[in-house]
């Protein structure tokens, strides 16, 4: 690790801290979205099942949304091109972006845990760390693939445009809400290419079973090759518009 | 250190179709303010960007400081985008210490010295904590500077630097800019205005992507064989003659 990555991601952080309604929206959404869950599901057996893909979800949902959105200010601000004149390389402001968002997606895990323990009263099993280092992947890869896709944004709106198009079928077809298995078999076809179905199965394996890391060997590893690819991808276009 | 700061040969550089830069030769010694002067779109940013390694040449090679322009060469350089390129919501303190540590300050004492004579210099030492979003037009310009020049570069590329600002700190920055200059760095400026030319060791007129004429501000008046010109005559004299020599 160089300086670099500290400098960057001290300055991702006190960016967003210094927006006020940012962080509380950070620490909130989570709380609403898990009440609001809770609520429509008077069974806090679906809870249980729902709250670990939440963690996964939401990971990947924020960490796309806020490096796309921060990416795409840096490129469209010009700070980039400082950046890119200036000694620091790829590499730094990649994995600096990544440190920093790691602290608010900490943060939201942190929420959504304590609050789903300690309000809705459920039980979980797996290891805290274990956790920890599963979302980290998850994060990662999201992280990247933010900044990945602002390339192809010029503008605000056409980023917040690729929700729809990159995460929501994620979210719908990846199992955090019913089953994988309980959807036709061309969807079931389809949700086995998509990152989070493999993200949603690992944190649950971890959350509900006990699972330990090595148990959920192969959803870490699909989330790290997720996560190594969209960092190539990300390297690869990360100058574009600084370059003009 | 060489005597030649920045050295241009034959460089073309082309945005799609449109050829910006046409041929374009340059040899800028150190230890001099050197001036870019040139109408709207005449290529001035795409030449600064060029030099600064931001865009790469369709052909011809571009020499920093002795050497072929490389990553190597970045603590050596400090580029103010022609863009105020700032982080909005950080405080104009922030911005400048961001960018010291990027450059390598790490020793915090030195840091934190460097950072207050700079925001001093710019006059902005008052609105150090205040959000760069809340900024004049001009502190804004003053801010971008003081982040270009925080790290003490010998090779400092300035992009239409004076715009913006009031007569008075023009001035002050241009003070600033001769002593910059006495302590051997090589500033090159970027500019419209034949105020700011004046202040030049040496000028470089451009137009549509070529040096239409270079040498210091008295050369260039001489050069249009009456003496009471000013520099603005002196551009249109070399603009016309330069239409001609096409009309030919
Ligand atoms: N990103 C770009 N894509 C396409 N064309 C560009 C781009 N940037 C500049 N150009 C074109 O290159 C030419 C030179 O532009 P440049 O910005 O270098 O001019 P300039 O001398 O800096 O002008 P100004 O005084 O207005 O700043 C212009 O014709 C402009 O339209
Ligand atoms: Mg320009």
């Amino acid at each position: 690790m160089t300086d670099a990555v500290w400098i960057i991601a001290k300055r991702v952080i006190n960016q967003i801290g210094r927006d006020h309604r940012t962080v509380a929206m950070i620490l909130i959404v989570p709380l609403v979205v898990m009440t609001l869950i809770g609520l429509s599901f008077p069974d806090l057996r679906v809870l249980d099942y729902i709250a670990p893909a939440l963690l996964a979800a939401l990971a990947l949902f924020f960490g796309f949304l806020l490096t796309g959105i921060s990416f795409l200010r840096e490129r469209s601000q010009g700070t980039m091109e400082r950046l890119t004149v200036s000694p620091v390389t790829r590499l730094d402001i990649v994995v600096g972006y990544l440190c920093g968002f790691f602290v608010f997606a900490l943060i939201q895990t942190f929420i959504i845990l304590f609050y789903t323990i300690y309000v809705f009263d459920i039980n979980y099993r797996g290891q805290l760390w274990e956790i920890l280092v599963f979302q980290m992947v998850v994060i990662i890869g999201a992280v990247n693939l933010g900044i990945f896709i602002s390339s192809f944004a010029r503008n605000e709106f056409q980023m917040v445009q690729f929700i729809p198009l990159v995460i929501l079928p994620q979210m719908f077809m990846g199992g955090l809400l019913w089953p994988v298995e309980q959807m036709p078999d061309y969807l079931q076809w389809f949700a086995h290419i998509l990152p989070l179905t493999y993200a949603v199965d690992g944190m649950r394996e971890i959350m509900l079973n006990g699972m330990n890391l090595l148990d959920v060997w192969v959803d870490l590893a699909v989330q790290a090759g997720f996560a190594m690819l969209t960092s190539v991808l990300a390297a690869i276009t990360l100058r574009k518009g600084a370059v003009g | 250190m060489t005597d030649v700061a920045v050295s241009v040969n034959h460089l073309t550089f082309s945005f799609g179709h449109r050829e910006v830069l046409k041929d374009l030769s340059l040899q800028i010694p150190t230890g001099i303010a050197f001036g870019l002067l040139g109408p709207n779109g005449a290529g001035k940013t795409t030449l600064i960007r060029l030099l600064v390694g931001l865009l790469k040449p369709k052909s011809g090679d571009i020499h920093i400081l002795g050497q072929l322009i490389s990553r190597k060469k970045a603590l050596f350089i400090g580029y103010m985008p022609q863009l105020q390129s700032l982080y909005n919501e950080l405080t104009v303190r922030q911005n400048v210490e961001f960018f010291a540590r990027i450059y390598r300050l790490h020793d915090k004492a030195k840091r934190t010295q460097q950072v207050e004579k700079v925001l001093k210099l710019v006059d902005l030492w008052e609105r150090r904590n205040d959000a760069v979003q809340s900024l004049s037009g001009g502190m804004k310009q003053r801010t971008s500077m003081a982040c270009a020049i925080v790290h003490n570069p010998p090779l400092l590329f300035l992009d239409e630097p004076t715009v913006g600002l009031d007569p008075e700190l023009r001035v002050s920055f241009w003070e600033f800019f001769s002593t910059l200059t006495k302590q051997g760095a090589t500033l090159i400026i970027s500019s419209h205005t034949m105020d700011d030319a004046a202040h030049c060791d040496r000028l470089g007129f451009i137009r549509d992507g070529k040096v239409i004429a270079e040498g210091t501000p008295n050369e260039l008046k001489l050069a249009t064989g009456t003496a009471q010109t000013s520099l603005e005559d002196a551009f249109l004299y070399f603009v016309r003659q330069g239409k001609d020599a096409r009309n030919d």
